[in-house]
């Protein structure tokens, strides 16, 4: 275990990680990775009927990765073990999002030190994602908070 | 509501093609730049490739899962959670192979009032023989839109 984790301790809070503008047009590359048809990710004319005033969603994969962004800052790029999450409420373009997370064990498996987090995404005071996260530490975590 | 519950509880079971996926350094890094991340060092894929890597890579897409499950236009179908296991991380340009189906189908009500059907699929990743991960998402088809 690295002098981090070895310093890590319960009810710890993350360093979060912020997505100041969510940015519709990482929004049309990601649906063309995923060859996603879903025009919510993509048309905001299709959106009208949904009452979102020409904003189109974020992809679930894209808020989750906010997430996974503030664990790889923390505890290196090959940390995650296992994402256990729920979507709450959509995100649109332009949304500030801000990913937090706190420990809430400490585990020693097979010789692999991890620690099961408790991580969400905020959006102003609400939360639109929240879960669970299994990170595994192999590097030193950077201490401080990012924004992008 | 265009699906009966028996085509819905039907689902359960069905299996995917099968298949394989190598994840190229571009569609990495464009991935990861989504994200808002810069790139992940020695060809490390950002862990967010577990939603459309095992989709594809399984013989399927979102739009055929979006066929199975009746899905009905803008605003029908919504994320309702994953469960996604690293056991080995991802690597650019490894051939995995995927192998999977649909695992839970029903039809269920929101606090709301909205009737939607839970679908739910599992999938799994090896390298060779070597379970590499396995993801289960769960997926919502709203039947009754405002």
């Amino acid at each position: 275990m690295n002098s981090y984790a070895e310093s890590a301790e319960v009810n710890e809070e993350l360093p979060t990680w912020t997505m100041d503008s969510v940015d519709p047009a990482r929004m049309k590359t990601m649906a063309a990775i995923l060859r996603d048809p879903y025009s919510v990710h993509w048309d905001p004319v299709a959106n009208s009927a949904l009452g979102l005033g020409g904003r189109v969603i974020n992809q679930g994969p894209l808020n989750l990765g906010y997430v996974v962004n503030m664990l790889i800052a923390w505890a290196g790029p090959t940390c995650v073990r296992r994402l256990t999450v729920s979507f709450a409420r959509p995100v649109l373009d332009g949304d500030r999002v801000v990913a937090r997370g706190r420990v809430i064990s400490l585990q020693s498996t097979r010789g692999e030190h991890t620690a099961t987090c408790d991580v969400w995404l905020e959006r102003g005071g609400e939360t639109v994602v929240s879960g669970t996260a299994v990170v595994a530490f192999g590097t030193k975590p950077s201490p401080s908070s990012t924004s992008h | 509501m265009a699906i009966t519950q028996a085509e819905l509880s039907a689902l359960v079971g069905h299996r995917f093609a099968g298949g394989t996926y190598r994840i190229e350094h571009w569609e990495n890094w464009l991935l990861t730049n989504c994200t808002g991340a810069d790139p992940l060092p020695d060809g490390v894929v950002h862990p967010i490739a577990l939603f459309h890597v095992p989709i594809l890579g399984a013989g399927t897409s979102i739009t055929e899962l979006f066929e199975l499950g009746q899905a009905s236009g803008a605003g029908s179908v919504g994320l309702e959670g994953y469960d996604w296991e690293y056991f080995v991380a991802l690597r650019e340009d490894v051939e995995y192979r995927m192998e999977g189906g649909i695992v839970e189908a029903e039809r269920r009500t929101a606090d709301d009032g909205r009737v939607y059907d839970r679908v739910a699929f599992s999938i799994e990743l090896f390298d060779d023989s070597l379970l590499v991960a396995r993801i289960t998402n769960r997926w919502q088809f709203f039947r009754d839109l405002p």
